[in-house]
């Protein structure tokens, strides 16, 4: 156990009383997830490697009934819980977070605009990257520009599904309407480009921008530059931004503002 | 060079824009043919996949007709419609895709005259803004 | 309140050679999911739609869990002790009536090194014959034969990662961004850095949209527009003098065969505007870091091993080989069927490339094994099952292989299982061939057992255990461990897969630098012929072991089945990205079963409208073989004249129809040509 470890396993197991603590640790010359519980050593800890460990978390959360977790989270894994707790598929009663505000090289890699979780428990926080370059290019490009451009783009997609097996705040597993044999035909590799729109429109209302999408793409695609462009035109349509836990969806409610019933758990 | 002539889609809704659609058509008010309407129950059973893919595998335009604020069958129905659609619209924007190829609005059963106005207006507009780029991309 | 243990276990996948690393996460003894490896050498953390569901089949309900004895039409439970002794018994009683030649082994690609190496040496020191293969014989058979003669070695020459930094790539007979989806992503990643890309195929498949070059040649007329570009590269003076002049052979008598191969007869022989080849030979030749990469397309013909060599000789030519981002890839289609080669899992060769006819190599094995071994190369696969159904061969112990959907012409195939004395199955999964056995035993598959696989590029990389198996299933391993010690063999007493690779190490050279306790946290490639060091990322830097790289005079050949009146239309078979070869294990995976469920044929749109078929309507596609009924696929993305069937579907089994035309070196089925018809069913 090294020394990160040891303040971790302080943290969340006497300070915060969980049961179990998902972090990130060296394993085999590589970094894993580990999900631990109390009397399990948690190893060499490190975070170099940007992990979604909220979507390692919504995989096992179905099968761990009781206990509480801690969980280390970055500003991105806070944001991501909201939205889930929100939407009652995490418990927030059962999960505690450690804030870990990532360094200058990790936040520059995710070009991330703030980076510093609401509560700092490890690390040093720095100042985020105010605007996203390459969206700053995209949006002044002509119409036609930007549609060669994405059409390029998307014609490297593969239909690994890793953008949505990555994300943390997708959570229709089986029932991803991406699967639709009437939407997507079963013919196409690449798959149209109505497979990407109908995936911005999904996650317009639930995406905290953690980049992971673009990450997880083997044919590189930046992903995340379309989310932000569609966070921006939420942000300005509906004056919304995902990550709140407290405010529904514009999606999800009338004009009104009200809150449309049995909704919050349709994607 | 030859026209061109546009392939629109228009979801109207059954209640109140359908019902125009077929006050227009009973009045012989005179439309472009070049709309093919589907009837749909209510404007928000209209998901956006559906206008994703019309628009991804080519129709150069898509309509999305339903009732007034307030006066929808299902209540609540046509507030869904008017949250999703500007926002459909601007992802449109954000990929490349003019967001005038989409288009909202509402008509009621009475509205005969103003359906045959938004179908004209609109394939005036389709034909100005050329075929779907997307016809011509082979993925 | 107990805890719950949840385990993030860092694994191999099972599908194709790329060879990702990820995590399989298991609660309990549950599989929920899986996580990429972010730090992976391969992936880079990312995954195709197989590897995010390899874990989806591994606990079907439909997993054989106890051994089974036949019994009248079916099948009844067995105690392990009495199907094993029942294996034991008869193979000894066929060995002592017919010989032990008169035996065969199969061993699998899906299985670990490990297991492949017990799986030959009960074939060898516990049978007592050399007849041991497997399904390499069916996919890159031909890539052994041929790059043997050309280089010295078989293997793929170079990294996947190198892929990225080429700047000219020329891919032919491989599909790969859907068969090696990660070795596609870093293809893209050099095409959309501006590398120019040559695919030749008679399809037009994802990677053909955006390549620089799309070219689709008649399928079977590979060496005519091989050739066609070496004459190019000789008449323009773009070959690598000095390379030609020192560190290869027959660079003259090469010249002269390849001269009649004109622009003009190369477009008259493949289709191929003359115009383009002219323009793909300047381009491979030109550019400093060119890569072939190739796949089935190339191999699977009855003259594969030719067109291989033919590929290497464009190599040779250049110079573009022994250098970063250069060389002869072949692409291998599955998990481990590059470590069942080198494990020894071949009729001609011992562990380690050593030579079944090489009287020295038998006596080393000999000592190392403490029994006498046979001198007789054994029988490939695809010639022991010929044989079984002449009655030549009388018994099968078969790990792993489903033959009765992989092979070409299954309805002879199964006349041979049909008319066998004995035959033992081993498998996770009731199959198509299980159906034939006298015995089966049920296995534990990758998730639940330790041991390595080695993917296309050489890497020796881990397979660990996650959750158990179910019920009475065991890794290979151990079944074979049990059968050795059974037979009386010595030689069969491991406690654990890290000493199988301890005892592989001792014997094959190339692996003589492997053990379980570097693979904790070394990447190592073969050849690793040392413990102090990681292996070669190259192959061939600075010359061939064999002395000189060797050109090959590969001559144009028609296909063995060439089109008919009757038969018009010339038929290729594949794969797809979303099913796993013959289907076991991905159509019991809901993601991927939904995405490709049902078995069609994708036929070219002027054909479909000549024979008044539209799209999505049942034909029946038949051959001088047999006859299936899939589903039409019409498109424009395929040469008019050719059709293509994914093997993958058993209610639809393209191998009905396929030819048995084997290869004369690599004995490796001709299953990209055939001659067929399709009318509407």
């Amino acid at each position: 156990m090294n020394d990160l470890g040891k303040k971790l396993t302080k943290m969340a197991f006497e300070d915060l009383k969980a049961d179990y603590l998902l972090v990130v640790r060296q394993e085999h010359g590589d970094l894993a997830p580990a999900f631990i519980s109390k009397d399990e050593d948690v190893g060499e800890v490190r975070f170099d490697a940007p992990y979604q460990l909220v979507t390692v978390l919504s995989r096992i959360y179905p099968h761990i009934p009781t206990g509480k977790i801690a969980i280390v989270s970055r500003k991105c894994d806070e944001l991501a819980i909201n939205e889930l707790t929100k939407r009652g598929i995490l418990d927030e009663k059962r999960i505690v977070k450690i804030g870990l505000a990532c360094d200058g090289h990790t936040a520059d890699k995710c070009r991330c605009p703030d980076p510093k979780p609401s509560k700092v428990d490890i690390g040093e926080p720095v100042k985020g990257i105010p605007e996203d370059p390459l969206v700053a290019k995209l949006m002044k490009m002509t119409l036609e520009d930007r549609l060669k451009y994405w059409v390029r783009q998307f014609k490297k997609c593969n239909k690994c599904f890793g953008c949505t097996a990555n994300c943390p705040v997708c959570f229709c597993e089986n029932q991803c309407v991406l699967g639709e044999r009437t939407l997507v035909s079963e013919k196409s590799i690449p798959p149209g480009l109505a497979f990407h729109l109908v995936r911005s429109f999904h996650m317009s209302d639930k995406c905290i921008e953690c980049g992971e999408c673009e990450r997880a793409c083997p044919g590189d695609i930046p992903l995340l530059a379309l989310r932000r462009m569609v966070h921006a035109d939420m942000k300005e349509m509906y004056k919304f931004v995902p990550g709140d836990p407290k405010t529904v969806s514009p999606l999800l409610t009338t004009l009104e503002g009200e809150v449309m019933e049995d909704e919050h758990n349709v994607c | 060079m030859t026209e061109f002539n546009p392939t629109i889609l228009a979801f109207c809704c059954n209640w109140c824009s359908y019902a125009g659609a077929d006050l227009a058509g009973v009045s012989r008010l005179q439309m472009p043919p070049n709309v093919h309407v589907i009837r749909v129950m209510c404007s928000a059973s209209v998901k956006p996949e559906y206008v994703f893919k019309a628009l991804s595998e080519g129709i150069d335009g898509v309509l999305v007709l339903g009732c007034h604020i307030g006066d929808c069958h299902y209540l609540t129905g046509n507030h869904r419609t008017a949250k999703r659609f500007p926002l459909a619209q601007k992802i449109l924007n954000d990929v490349g895709i003019d967001e005038r190829r989409l288009k909202l609005d509402w008509v009621s059963a009475a509205e005969g005259e103003k359906f045959q106005t938004v179908i004209t207006d609109f394939v005036s507009q389709i034909k100005q803004l050329g075929p779907n780029p997307l016809r011509e991309v082979r993925f | 309140m107990s805890t719950m243990s949840v385990r993030h276990v860092l694994t191999t996948c099972p599908f194709c050679g790329c060879g990702c690393n990820f995590y399989l996460q298991a609660v309990g003894n549950k599989l929920v999911g899986v996580v990429p490896d972010k730090s992976d050498v391969i992936s880079q953390g990312r995954l195709c739609i197989k590897g995010y569901n390899a874990h989806a089949f591994v606990q079907h309900p439909d997993r054989l869990i106890h051994p089974l004895i036949k019994e009248g039409s079916g099948f009844r439970k067995a105690t392990w002790d009495e199907a094993l002794d029942r294996i034991v018994s008869e193979i000894k009683r066929i060995s002592a009536k017919y010989g032990p030649d008169s035996i065969a082994v199969f061993s699998s690609a899906k299985c670990t090194n490990e297991e492949n190496y017990l799986m030959q040496k009960i074939a060898r020191a516990a049978v007592g014959t050399n007849n041991i293969d497997h399904c390499a014989r069916l996919c890159h058979a031909s890539t052994v034969a041929g790059l043997v003669y050309s280089f010295g070695s078989g293997a793929m020459t170079n990294s996947i990662p190198e892929f990225e930094n080429a700047n000219c790539l020329l891919v032919t007979g491989s599909n790969t961004l859907e068969t090696h989806p990660l070795i596609g992503a870093r293809m893209l990643r050099a095409i959309y850095g501006g590398a120019k890309a040559i695919v030749i195929d008679p399809r037009e498949t994802a990677l053909s949209r955006v390549a620089h070059m799309s070219l689709h040649q008649k399928p079977g007329t590979d060496i005519a527009w091989i050739n066609g570009m070496a004459r190019i590269i000789i008449e323009e003076k773009l070959y690598d003098k000095e390379f030609v002049e020192t560190k290869t052979a027959f660079f003259d008598e090469f010249s002269k065969a390849v001269s009649e191969y004109t622009p003009e007869k190369v477009e008259e022989i493949t289709g191929i505007p003359k115009d383009k080849i002219v323009e793909a030979a300047r381009l491979y030749a030109k550019s400093d870091k060119a890569m072939i990469a190739y796949s089935m397309g190339v191999t699977q013909h009855s003259n594969g091993t030719e067109i291989v060599k033919a590929l290497a000789n464009l190599a040779l030519l250049t110079g573009h080989i022994g250098k970063e981002s250069t060389g002869v890839n072949p692409l291998r289609g599955q998990n481990n069927v590059q470590g069942a080669c080198d494990a020894g899992a071949l009729p001609n060769f011992y562990p380690g490339y050593q030579l079944v006819a090489n009287a020295e190599v038998k006596s080393k094995f000999e000592k190392a094994w403490g029994k006498p071994l046979s001198d007789k190369v054994g029988l490939p696969m695809t010639v022991a099952l010929q044989l079984a159904a002449e009655g030549k061969i009388k018994a099968i112990i078969s790990f792993g292989e489903n033959a009765m959907m992989s092979d070409a012409d299954i309805t002879h195939v199964q006349k041979g299982f049909e008319r066998l004395e004995f035959f033992a199955a081993v498998d996770i999964f009731p199959t198509e061939t299980t159906k034939f056995a006298h015995v089966i035993l049920p296995a534990a598959c990758y998730a639940e057992k330790d041991g390595t696989f080695t993917n296309t590029d050489r890497k020796v990389r881990r397979v660990r255990k996650a959750v158990d198996a179910p019920g009475e299933a065991l890794p290979d391993w151990k079944i074979a461990c049990e059968l050795g010690k059974r037979f009386g063999a010595p030689g069969f007493d491991f406690k654990s897969p890290s000493e199988i690779m301890d005892e592989l190490a001792s014997v094959a050279p190339p692996y003589a630098g492997i053990s379980f306790d570097r693979l904790e946290n070394e990447i190592l490639t073969w050849p690793c012929t040392a413990k102090d060091q990681t292996g070669a990322k190259i192959l061939h830097v600075g010359g061939f072991k064999i002395g000189k790289g060797q050109f090959a005079l590969s001559k144009h050949a028609p296909p063995a089945e060439e089109t008919s009146e009757e038969y018009p239309l010339i038929l290729s078979t594949g794969r797809n990205l979303f099913q796993y070869h013959t289907g076991t294990m991905t159509r019991r995976s809901p993601n991927l079963e939904r995405e490709a469920p049902e078995p069609y044929v994708e036929i070219n749109n002027e054909d479909a409208r000549a024979l008044g078929i539209s799209e999505g309507d049942r034909v029946r596609v038949t051959t001088r073989r047999g006859s299936i009924a899939p589903v039409a696929r019409v498109t424009d993305r395929i040469l008019k004249g050719v059709l293509f069937i994914p093997f993958h579907y058993a209610e639809a089994a393209a191998n009905m129809l396929t030819n048995p035309a084997l290869d004369a070196a690599a004995k490796i089925p001709e299953y990209k040509v055939c001659a067929a018809k399709v009318e509407k069913a």
